[in-house]
């Protein structure tokens, strides 16, 4: 626990003194909001207006409520609702890290706000957005769309559709190689890893991984696969798809996500009720924390919590990582994606791998 | 901050039932991938109980208080009582999402294969965004809309009528009624509106309190009450009164009155409106005694076989319109 607590003061270290990302220019799906059919004003979608404190703001999707909640980070308190069609996933930034990009999967939309305030600027039509996720250099906005089985590759400046693959079944989440060349999405409904090489845009493999692939992550040379029902994390080889080794986590392991040094992993285990923290280096197991009510995505704030959604508790957990203690935010239903405003300064600093789905 | 009409006082139980049954089972099957269906299904689940239990606490003293018939043996009532309990407690959402969920995949990959994108209400008149409320209403009055024109063709097509006609035997009715159907019913119906809803976009999972208040409406306009809403509260919204007059033994068949679900209206503008009856006898004369009295598996399979009935008598005698010329 020592060394745990060691890290996790480096992990708080790397986080503080963190802002907002300003002056970022390029490209904006507002810039798009021409060829969205209809657009909506950012006014017709502003809800009641509330000014967030100086830590910044968590942005967290309500899934099964149509909404986003915006949080003030430091009151813990919810001061804002935003609409949106019918069931918010997932987040990405755009490219240039002006936009918060929502997923809204249901509701075949992408909702774009502004991530410093949540303020709403506009949507456009897209398919079935459930994980979607930029590449590391800027260029290309991949979606899987679970319920429609597809991945979508998207140029990521223009939006516009690069390749679609028919990967039944189920895509789930996604990474990228560090490089870009390459794009893994899990298959939920097939136990397998889809590998598709984004410099042919075409599949390069396809390799059954365990059970019930769902979140993934780039660590090392290696890919890191949660198996909800495989009980931890397979460890595949980019190359080929090969399983080259498991890490046991505890039932119904969801999500995998790095620490912003990466110094540390922590796993999400949905039925097991807890959240296991890994070595970055070694993958031994360092501590388990219990968090019911459905663990499912992380982010990690300036002061070294993990912010965590729990999906059926209607609630954001903030964690405290050295004590295992956790507050708790009422969100709106099934809350999914978790963005916090200060991950901003990570990526102005290091890009995309500062945000904990990939590392170098 | 949160709307007052998407709060969810039964997420919490929905939340339990997910966590501790139904992620444990699909768990121990080997089926997380069906993790988000399962929350839907708990959902779906919690409120369909506490829709039936706030029908009952209602319906129940309103049919003691002011019955519109009295009945010594209220067996086949008991009957009804279980097909309200699978339609609205779980086992028919079930097999819905799960039956279902491939043929929305391949209807809706293909229709996004070829550039259309199913589009949501709120897309179509964006000032709705935000006004979670009026969308409602609006997907409520064009989901009723429809409503009456599959029940009305539910009546007008002799197959579909020879399943419906399973709603109609019954001489007992009760709030307990509005559930009794024939699966291959429900079937079309989940068809009829899974079609709707790749038009406009519906989730009514957004507004269960509204969704609950909606499906009451239905259940009291099958009440054994002798309850009207008044002379202008009848054209506002559907009482046991008007939906009676639609159950009544001379309305059954082909040429019926009133088949609206929860607004008049539909009725009132295509003119198939009858405010004059007064609390008729209800039943289908026609109907077989199975499908009137018979248990749940019995009323089951006459239903079948009055459907395979159609086409064999299609087949080997000239249409019998006897039954379309009942005035309504």
């Amino acid at each position: 626990m020592a060394k745990l607590s060691r890290m996790i003061l480096s992990t708080r270290r790397s986080l503080l003194g963190a802002g907002l990302a300003a002056g970022m220019a390029g490209f904006a799906l507002r810039t798009h909001l021409a060829q969205a059919t209809p657009a909506v004003s950012a006014a017709s979608q502003a809800g009641p207006k509330a000014a967030p404190g100086s830590g910044g703001i968590a942005v967290v999707m309500n899934s099964a409520n149509a909404s986003i909640s915006i949080v003030d980070m430091a009151s813990r308190q919810s001061i804002r609702e935003v609409p949106v069609l019918r069931e918010p996933h997932h987040w990405t930034l755009s490219p240039d890290g002006s936009e918060l990009w929502v997923g809204d999967a249901g509701g075949n939309a992408l909702f774009a706000l502004d991530p410093t305030t949540g303020a709403p600027l506009g949507h456009r039509l897209l398919a079935d957005p459930y994980q979607l996720w930029v590449s590391p250099d800027g260029s290309r906005l991949t979606v899987n769309a679970l319920r429609l089985d597809h991945v979508d590759v998207y140029d990521a400046g223009t939006l516009k559709l690069v390749r679609r693959f028919h990967v039944a079944s189920m895509p789930s989440h996604l990474t990228y190689a560090p490089d870009s060349s390459m794009v893994y999405s899990t298959l939920q409904g097939n136990d397998s890893l889809v590998a598709i090489d984004l410099m042919r845009n075409a599949i390069a493999w396809r390799v059954r991984v365990g059970p019930v692939p769902a979140g993934i992550i780039w660590h090392r040379d290696r890919l890191l696969v949660a198996l909800m029902n495989g009980d931890g994390v397979a460890v595949v080889d980019p190359t080929d798809g090969r399983v080259i080794g498991h890490i046991p986590t505890g039932k119904g392991c969801h999500i995998i996500q790095l620490s912003p040094d990466r110094r540390l992993i922590f796993v999400g285990n949905r039925v097991a009720g807890t959240l296991d923290a890994l070595d970055g280096n070694t993958l031994r197991p360092l501590a388990r924390y219990t968090l019911t009510g459905g663990p499912d995505c992380i982010a990690f704030a300036p002061d070294g919590k993990l912010w965590i959604s729990r999906r059926w508790r209607d609630s954001v957990a903030v964690l405290d990582p050295e004590t295992g203690a956790f507050e708790v935010i009422p969100v709106g239903r099934s809350p999914h994606g978790v963005f916090l405003s200060p991950m901003l300064k990570l990526f102005a600093d290091e890009g995309r791998a500062g945000l904990g789905f990939a590392s170098v | 901050m949160i709307d007052p009409f998407s709060i969810d006082p039964f997420m919490a139980l929905a939340g339990r039932l997910q966590g501790e049954i139904v992620i444990p089972l699909l768990y121990r099957l080997g089926w997380m991938q069906w993790e988000d269906v399962g929350l839907g299904w708990s959902l779906f689940a919690v409120y369909g109980f506490f829709q039936v239990l706030a029908t009952w606490a209602v319906c129940m003293p309103l049919e003691a208080w002011r019955p519109v018939e009295r009945w010594p043996n209220r067996r086949v009532v008991t009957t009804d009582m279980i097909y309200t309990l699978i339609a609205r407690v779980g086992l028919l959402p079930l097999v819905t999402f799960v039956g279902f969920y491939q043929v929305q995949v391949w209807v809706n990959g293909f229709l996004v294969d070829h550039g259309w994108i199913p589009p949501d209400l709120e897309l179509l008149i964006p000032p709705l965004i935000g006004h979670p409320v009026i969308t409602f209403f609006l997907y409520a009055v064009i989901l009723d809309f429809a409503d009456y024109w599959r029940h009305r063709l539910s009546h007008i097509v002799p197959a579909w009528y020879s399943l419906h006609a399973l709603h109609h035997a019954q001489r007992q009715m009760t709030f307990w009624s509005d559930d009794r159907n024939h699966l291959l019913d429900d079937l079309v119906s989940a068809l009829w509106f899974g079609f709707i809803a790749l038009l406009i976009g519906i989730s009514p999972f957004q507004f269960p309190l509204l969704v609950l208040l909606l499906r009451f409406v239905e259940s009291l306009s099958h009440a054994n009450a002798r309850v009207s809403f008044g002379w202008l509260g009848d054209r506002l919204l559907i009482s046991p009164r008007f939906h009676r007059a639609h159950h009544g033994v001379l309305a059954a068949g082909q040429r019926s009155c009133n088949y609206g679900a929860v607004l008049p209206w539909w009725d009132m503008i295509f003119g198939t409106a009858d405010f004059s009856r007064d609390f008729v006898p209800t039943g289908d004369p026609d109907a077989s005694e199975a499908l009137a009295s018979g248990g749940y598996f019995a009323q089951q399979s006459a239903g079948v076989r009055s459907f395979a009935e159609v086409f064999t008598r299609a087949r080997t005698e000239p249409a019998d319109s006897s039954r379309a010329g009942i005035p309504g």
